[in-house]
């Protein structure tokens, strides 16, 4: 018989895409988060890399979680995690060359992501299989979307477009001296930096807040 | 009087978990590697193939001179290099291509650079890794800054930040708002031309 305190399926697979959203509510994985989102295309593979180690460490965790020592369990989540980074470092490294040389040191990088070692400590070393894949399912998915939409927004603002392909026409590299107006977008650069990252993060979180604040 | 436990036992009783999933992991992970490793060797030679081909479109056939040699670029520098032969249909050795790398903007920027058969002029460059910023550095790779170097005397050359680009000789006109950049691979060319002459000279690569 299931116990009666245990999570149930659907609000654990919705708490990851919403309320306990890994980026836009709890604030993890920051740094591939501002790192890797200046392209949507660069957003959803580190997302679905972090995505895939999730879920193998959480089954994995949960399989393991009542044999597991108290003070070897750290040692034992990141050597889990370690593993599965490696696999998907592999896999781009052999199938995806050219992304795997654009991400460069983020994918083995996602060994130390919050994420993986906050959900293996809070919900898969205390969980069944079942809800520890549902767990990983949603906030695997709910870090993927949150990191494509951060993607999207950057990549049209600093190039004007979505997966390398324009959709918003491009502006004539000499319209200003026919002393008109614009003929096309004009590029936001600033969007493609650093800055580009804090401030679309930043407007995100506020918007976010400001639902959530109403919704309450 | 307590009982006294074994330490090996102990240590056995309480790290057995972890010594057979770092057992299991690595088994797993020696599996994948001996699988997937071919492809990304393969991955590897492909790109250089590539590159090459790009840089002297006539190539048929690639053929490695000097693999991964190490080379003193400075007195605190150094640095390896592989140099390749261009062939064309004929088997004519129609230029040489070596790989160059140096510090960028915001991580390395790793080049391959063409030079023709008598190693007299340069026949471009083609970028094999560069993180620079979107839309600033990573201009690098455009043609207004690329081609200025197809047919520049392969010698040290020396970067301006006004001039006219499309004259080729040894002034190269820098990428405007990325002036790290275009430095960065200036100073690549500058750091390997004269070390790569003498290395090709050493091993009769050149009359």
């Amino acid at each position: 018989m299931a116990n009666s305190d245990s999570p149930k399926a659907l609000p654990t697979l919705l708490a990851g895409l919403w309320k306990e959203n890994p980026v836009l509510a709890l604030l993890l994985g920051m740094c591939p988060t501002l790192a890797v989102t200046s392209d949507v295309k660069s957003a959803l593979t580190m997302g679905l890399s972090t995505a895939f180690v999730l879920l193998c460490s959480n089954i994995v965790v949960s399989l393991m979680r009542n044999l597991l020592k108290p003070h070897l369990r750290i040692l034992m989540f990141t050597l889990t995690i370690a593993t599965f980074v490696t696999i998907a470092d592999l896999y781009l490294k052999a199938f995806l060359p050219a992304m795997s040389d654009k991400l460069g040191p983020y994918i083995p990088l996602i060994i130390v992501n919050c994420i993986i070692i906050c959900r293996a400590e809070a919900c898969a070393s205390k969980n069944g299989l079942f809800i520890s894949i549902i767990d990983a399912i949603g906030m695997g998915f709910g870090f993927t979307i949150t990191l494509c939409m951060l993607g999207a927004i950057r990549e049209i603002l600093s190039t004007g477009a979505v997966f390398g392909k324009q959709i918003l026409p491009a502006i004539s590299e000499n319209w200003y001296l026919t002393g008109g107006m614009p003929d096309g977008f004009i590029p936001m650069f600033a969007f493609a930096l650093p800055v580009g990252a804090f401030v679309t993060l930043g407007l995100i979180l506020g918007l976010v807040n400001m639902i959530n604040k109403k919704t309450a | 009087m307590p009982h006294k436990t074994n330490p090996l036992v102990l240590f056995i009783k309480e790290s057995w978990l972890l010594l057979v999933s770092a057992f299991i992991f690595g088994l797993l992970l020696a599996g994948i590697n001996a699988a997937w490793s071919p492809k990304v060797a393969a991955n590897k030679e492909l790109k250089i193939q590539d590159a090459i081909v790009a840089l002297i479109p006539a190539t048929a056939n690639t053929q490695i001179a000097v693999d991964n040699q190490p080379i003193k670029l400075s007195d605190k520098d150094s640095a390896k290099t592989s140099i390749f032969k261009a062939l064309d249909k004929n088997n004519k050795l129609i230029g040489f291509a070596f790989t160059a790398s140096g510090a960028g903007y915001a991580d390395r920027i790793d080049l391959m650079i063409a030079v023709d058969p008598d190693f007299k002029k340069f026949l471009g460059y083609k970028v094999i890794f560069s993180n620079e910023t979107a839309g600033f550095g990573s201009k690098i790779k455009k043609p207004f800054y690329r081609d200025q170097y197809i047919g520049a005397p392969a010698k040290k050359l020396t970067l301006k930040k006004l001039g006219n680009a499309k004259k080729i000789d040894d002034e190269i006109i820098a990428i405007s708002g990325a002036t790290i950049s275009s430095t960065a691979v200036i100073d690549i060319f500058n750091k390997y031309v004269d070390k790569v002459k003498e290395l090709m000279t050493q091993k009769g690569l050149l009359q």
